[in-house]
């Protein structure tokens, strides 16, 4: 199969047309070596934005905020409003609490909009604990990273192992993505995080999760996502802790 | 006082990405902000040159990508450049746990050359497309693409293949 690393590394992003995507999906499906190619440079790139996450999460200094709003421009007259008017969250919040935010805020709107695609929804409560349910569980119990169709409404992301042993695994969908991870009771939502930012230059790709997914993957992993061939034997097992 | 305009308040948002886009392309806490600053200024003096609509980010990121050009060579004129050494030191307080590899991670992205860093910022970064990567740095698609590869392929030499 004339598959060279380049090809491959734009499949990772995204990039590809539709007919070489399908050509590269062909190869991988029969290929772990290849999957494994595209794992790593999606782990890859997972690792650079993991890196640079803490930036986003620092306090903007004061004089860089003042010279995006022209304020060097009358100094004095206004170091009182510079001081009172700030747009900036005063400081990132932590993904547990921004999971349970952006879930209380998502859950209604996401839950029936693509009710209209799925007829079940995707995430239902039980009891305050939001699970995936309907299309999201299947996915989630039944698709791999390594080959699934590039044009499924749900993608799945990265998957791994947290330090009590438990699978997680991240989840793109139309206008959201998240974090689940394996219980007993079913794929629990730990993190949900809309990527419709209204126009905004960021690829809705699946290399691309959203920051507060990142942090959220970054807090729970226990040494590096599954690679294509764990993650088989892990959905091979049902996604229960201790079966690897 | 002087209200701000629609672009003040889309720079004011932006901030937060551009500071993460040059601590990428600069490798260090001090830089960056500078570079930010510097750029910030330059937009404001030709905001003409925004068309409506477009993006302030990807713009931004053009501005200044082009000012640490810029900076990087008048610094090799006076013969300052930093040792690569250098480089990863002021990013941020090595911090056990997690930011350790973060810190390994802004340091092999520092030693890459700057083609390279600044393809590999504005892409697997900031997320954007090849094409957008490519219309901010004046190269050809296909350039971007061999860039990133080479970028990456230095990177996972630097850091190594991710185990258990």
């Amino acid at each position: 199969m004339d598959i060279n690393d380049e090809t491959l590394m734009a499949y990772a992003d995204g990039e590809l047309d539709a007919a070489t995507r399908a050509r590269v999906e062909a190869a991988l499906a029969g290929d772990a070596a290849l999957a494994q190619r595209v794992a790593a440079h999606r782990a890859l790139a997972q690792q650079l934005r993991g890196s640079f996450a803490g930036v986003l999460a620092e306090p903007v200094p004061q004089r860089l905020l003042d010279a995006a709003r022209n304020h060097h421009d009358a100094p004095g007259a206004d170091t009182h409003s510079a001081k009172v008017i700030e747009l900036r969250p005063r400081t990132a919040p932590r993904w547990r609490e921004w999971g349970a935010l952006a879930a209380g805020l998502l859950l209604g709107a996401l839950g029936l909009q693509l009710a209209k695609q799925s007829q079940a929804p995707l995430i239902t409560t039980h009891d305050g604990i939001a699970l995936a349910s309907g299309g999201l569980a299947h996915a989630l119990d039944t698709q791999l990273a390594a080959n699934q169709p590039a044009a499924a409404t749900i993608h799945l992301g990265i998957s791994f192992r947290t330090h009590d042993g438990h699978y997680c695994r991240t989840f793109t969908l139309p206008a959201a993505a998240g974090l689940t991870c394996r219980s007993d009771e079913g794929w629990r939502l730990s993190v949900l995080s809309s990527t419709d930012n209204g126009g905004g230059t960021y690829r809705q790709a699946a290399s691309s999760l959203p920051p507060a997914v990142l942090q959220a993957v970054q807090d729970s992993i226990a040494g590096a996502p599954l690679d294509a061939a764990a993650e088989a034997r892990a959905q091979a097992g049902g996604w229960l802790p201790g079966v690897h | 006082m002087p209200t701000d305009t629609r672009l003040n308040k889309e720079l004011v948002q932006a901030l937060p990405r551009l500071r993460r886009f040059a601590r990428a392309l600069t490798g260090n806490a001090h830089d960056a902000d500078d570079l930010v600053q510097t750029g910030l200024e330059k937009a404001l003096a030709k905001s003409g040159q925004l068309r409506d609509g477009a993006a302030v980010c990807s713009w931004m990121f053009g501005i200044l990508r082009n000012a640490w050009i810029d900076e990087a060579r008048s610094r090799s004129r006076r013969n300052r450049m930093f040792a690569p050494e250098e480089l990863g030191e002021s990013v941020a307080d090595p911090a056990a746990g997690g930011q350790t590899e973060a810190l390994a991670v802004q340091a092999a992205l520092a030693r890459l050359p700057q083609e390279q860093r600044e393809a590999v910022a504005l892409v697997l970064i900031e997320g954007l497309s090849y094409a957008e990567a490519a219309q901010i740095t004046g190269v050809p698609v296909g350039t971007v693409t061999s860039r990133l590869a080479r970028g990456r392929e230095a990177l996972q030499g630097l850091l190594g293949p991710r185990g258990e």
